[in-house]
């Protein structure tokens, strides 16, 4: 076999496909599953109907027609990921759920514009993809998921085969480029990547083809939330320019971390609690703001904060350390953002300034708003 | 499960709700928000949040 290294097109296989190589050839983030900061490994129900819900794994989210169909978690069932994988992503199915028409359960993640726009989807120099994963199931069968654009007017439904149960199995599914709709560039909705574990008609299409519409699946691909306790793994998810799955792309922990706080500014008490997190400013005895400063700049500033309050311990000037009452989110920049802190009895003092801290491990914060 | 409504420091609307963990989750009325997203679909349920103090 012979393969040629291009100045201008990287590796070129011997049928005259392309292959990129190098830092950054896997659009997909944590698609090796080792970041959780808002769950840290523990199972989450997918309780919220209707709306694109990060609850789980970093960059990972569920969209759901019906609540609480199934559960997700890092590293479910305990099982022995794929050699080279310490992690991966469990579903599981928590009822035998018939399907409706308009029925749709998914894990996805939409890859922000910035990192695709190189492809030129909806240009006519659109190139080819390859999406690879390892994917383990209790269920065997033709299964199915998609490419969609942020007008959800574009979908390319795909499906590949799980031959044997609960057995790692990697999959590779080559798509060519789009050469029409909108596929945006910028800070927004790029491509979606989502897998089916159901899926109505009304989202499913035929596979393997372009489709102006909305299409999560291919027509007749396997119902994991039809079966009670059926189990549905996945990990060393890539996404890559070319027509060849490459091996994944091993990013150092705290460059995936990073790429991930982008979308999820956080931090967590990772000792026995005590790390300083930042200052806060009095401005009255019992009420202040809590300072965070952000490692990664965020892909929008934050709307939202999440904390608990008994985990956050605050000081001001010459006084004892006092946990804290009540926490909210108080407003956000792109490089600073600011919680609302109250405590029970007096102890900060107008304009002074002191500062918080997480006193407990495991304790953390989350700044929310900025996935898409 | 129920929200309480306040302002931000820049006189947003925003609300709180604390969970079942104890962790209170906040976020401004941003439609791009996923919190705020939940927020109204529990509004539409016919829910009513409580008021700012």
């Amino acid at each position: 076999m012979t393969m040629t290294i291009s100045g201008s097109s990287g590796l070129i296989f011997p049928d005259g496909s392309g292959q990129e190589t190098g830092i950054g050839r896997n659009r997909i983030i944590n698609g090796d599953m080792r970041i959780d900061q808002r769950s840290a490994g523990t199972s989450v129900s997918t309780s919220s109907t209707g709306t694109q819900t990060y609850a789980s794994l970093d960059r990972w989210a569920y969209i759901v027609s019906q609540a609480s169909k199934f559960t997700i978690q890092q590293n479910a069932g305990s099982v022995t990921p794929p050699t080279g994988f310490t992690n991966y992503l469990g579903i599981t199915s928590l009822s035998s759920y018939t399907v409706g028409t308009s029925d749709y359960f998914n894990v996805n993640q939409i890859i922000e514009g910035f990192n695709i726009a190189d492809l030129g989807w909806g240009t006519a120099n659109a190139k080819t993809i390859t999406i690879s994963f390892w994917v383990r199931s209790s269920l065997t069968g033709t299964f199915g998921g998609s490419l969609r654009n942020s007008a959800i007017d574009r979908s390319y439904p795909f499906s590949y085969t799980i031959s044997a149960a609960n057995t790692w199995e990697q999959k590779s599914i080559t798509v060519a480029g789009d050469t029409t709709g909108t596929w945006l560039t910028n800070n927004g909705h790029g491509i979606q990547l989502a897998f089916s574990l159901g899926m109505g008609s009304t989202y499913s299409a035929t596979a393997n083809a372009w489709a102006g519409g909305n299409y999560v699946s291919a027509t007749g691909a396997t119902s994991v939330v039809g079966t009670n306790g059926a189990t549905f793994y996945i990990t060393g998810v890539q996404l890559e320019i070319g027509s060849t799955a490459t091996p994944f792309e091993r990013r150092m922990y705290g460059q995936e971390l990073a790429l991930c706080q982008r979308y999820l500014p956080a931090t967590s008490s990772i000792g026995g609690g005590g790390e300083q997190g930042g200052q806060v400013l009095w401005i009255s005895s019992t009420t202040g703001w809590g300072t965070f400063i952000p490692i990664v700049q965020p892909r929008v500033v934050p709307t939202g904060f999440t904390g608990t309050a008994s985990e956050i311990t605050v000081r001001a000037s010459a006084s004892s350390n006092t946990v804290t009452s009540a926490v909210s989110f108080a407003g956000a920049g792109l490089s600073q953002f600011l919680f609302n802190v109250t405590i029970g009895a007096a102890a900060g003092a107008a304009n002074a300034s002191g500062f918080w801290y997480l006193n407990t491990a495991g304790a953390k914060i989350l700044w929310t708003g900025c996935e898409i | 499960m129920t929200y309480k409504l306040y302002k931000t420091l820049n006189e947003k609307d925003a609300a709180y709700t604390i969970n079942a963990d104890g962790s209170t989750t906040s976020f401004t009325f941003d439609p791009a928000n996923t919190d705020y997203q939940a927020y109204l679909k529990w509004v539409s349920e016919g829910n009513t949040p409580e008021q700012a103090d």
